[in-house]
């Protein structure tokens, strides 16, 4: 796990030649990261379509129209509760946009987990800038 | 909902994902000009539109390349802080610019778009350059199934590719597309990154560039379900069929036939900018 792991090894020291094997095993070395972010992706997916399914059919069932524009996130919340097909489908729309942001709260957790303290930073940087996003969303 | 409507548009995002898919493009470079052009609908709308279906995309796909080993996170996670950076500013300005703006810089990527496929150059990586310095352990490997090898590789020029980063992230939290038509020659020819591993990297990059994008759209209220529903659901089968396509018709044979559809929307979205309407347009 050395090439993976911060050492207090210069730049200089580290920068060798590197052969494909070393570059296949230090891949091979992420496949917690692989195997977390395809759960969360493929979950994400699952859940935001299961979602989606239930809010077209409960529209259509209800006879329930549409709005044009997606309801801030707590009138989605209140809609939901109320059963409003609109409010369900607001909701798997939120969902699928929420998926990538998990994805990368789990890539970080993981970065860390295997002790790449450098990667597991970057990843936090990462969601941080997503959240200036996700917090103008909120503060419509 | 109106389904006549909601069909309208699940084929037009179906058709616009077949062709995205079989160009390696992704969906939203065609979906935004066509809602624009062919059903008059407000780009701002068509855009937020894009970027939730370009997210959407992203995580059916990352799924396959993520399972292959084709994406690297590190690279990913590298980059991606230039490119949301970019997206949310991008995003920003977009939200508030005129019209006109948005269709002039979409028809010029779109011809770019169109250039760079009648162009096309790609740079074969298949190991790591001699002696190459990886400071930032950015080097991966994947089993390339194509030559049933392990290909090593170790990104250079990073400074550049995050430079470009930024702007690929402008560019896509304007426009609401992924960003990859720029991110995949970037990282393949400036960063000496396999074709291959540069697409799954990218691709997964791109669904985090949207959320940005996405989120504030919606901050705005520029996200209509009754576009995005059906966009996504037509996007969705779409790409399915556009992968199965690409399986059997070389895309490359199509280039040329392409590249004129992506010029004629690159140019009616120009054209539009100046007031001029291409006939069947609306």
């Amino acid at each position: 796990m050395t090439d993976d792991r911060p050492t207090d090894e210069s730049d200089a020291a580290r920068a060798t030649a590197l052969g494909t094997a070393e570059l296949a095993a230090r891949t091979e070395r992420l496949e917690p990261i692989y195997d977390a972010a395809v759960k969360t992706l493929f979950w994400g997916f699952r859940l935001g379509a299961a979602l989606l399914a239930l809010g077209i059919f409960a529209a259509l069932v209800k006879r329930q129209p549409l709005g044009h524009e997606a309801d801030p996130i707590p009138d989605v919340i209140a809609k939901v509760r109320a059963g409003y097909a609109s409010g369900i489908i607001d909701l798997a729309i939120l969902w699928f946009m929420l998926t990538p942001v998990a994805t990368v709260i789990v890539v970080a957790a993981n970065f860390w987990r295997l002790g790449d303290r450098r990667y597991a930073l970057l990843s936090l940087v990462v969601l941080a800038i997503l959240g200036v996003s996700v917090a103008l969303a909120l503060n419509r | 909902m109106d389904i006549v409507y909601s069909l309208e548009i699940g084929a037009v995002a179906a058709v616009a994902a077949i062709l995205g898919s079989m160009l390696g493009l992704g969906g939203g470079v065609f979906l935004v000009p066509i809602l624009t052009l062919f059903f008059g609908i407000d780009p701002k709308f068509a855009v937020g539109a894009s970027a939730v279906v370009v997210v959407t995309n992203s995580v059916v796909g990352s799924t396959n390349h993520l399972r292959i080993r084709f994406t690297n996170p590190r690279l990913a996670m590298l980059l991606q802080i230039a490119t949301a950076a970019g997206a949310i500013a991008g995003a920003l300005y977009g939200v508030l610019a005129d019209p006109r703006v948005i269709y002039i810089v979409f028809g010029a990527v779109l011809v770019y778009a169109a250039v760079s496929m009648v162009i096309r150059s790609e740079r074969r990586v298949t190991a790591p350059p001699p002696g190459a310095r990886d400071t930032l352990r950015l080097g991966a490997a994947f089993r390339d199934p194509a030559i049933k090898e392990e290909v090593g590789y170790i990104p250079i020029n990073v400074g550049w590719g995050m430079g470009v980063g930024v702007g690929a992230g402008v560019i896509s939290g304007m426009l609401g597309v992924g960003g990859g038509v720029v991110m995949v020659p970037v990282m393949n020819l400036l960063m000496r990154v396999p074709v291959k591993a540069a697409v799954g990297t990218s691709t997964f990059m791109v669904g985090m560039t949207s959320v940005a994008t996405a989120f504030v759209f919606y901050s705005r209220g520029f996200i209509d379900p009754t576009l995005v529903v059906p966009a996504i659901v037509g996007v969705f089968i779409g790409g399915q069929i556009g992968s199965r396509l690409t399986r059997r018709i070389k895309a490359q044979r199509l280039a040329l036939l392409f590249a004129l559809i992506l010029l004629y929307l690159g140019l009616s979205l120009l054209l539009r900018a100046f007031g001029v309407e291409m006939p069947g347009q609306a």
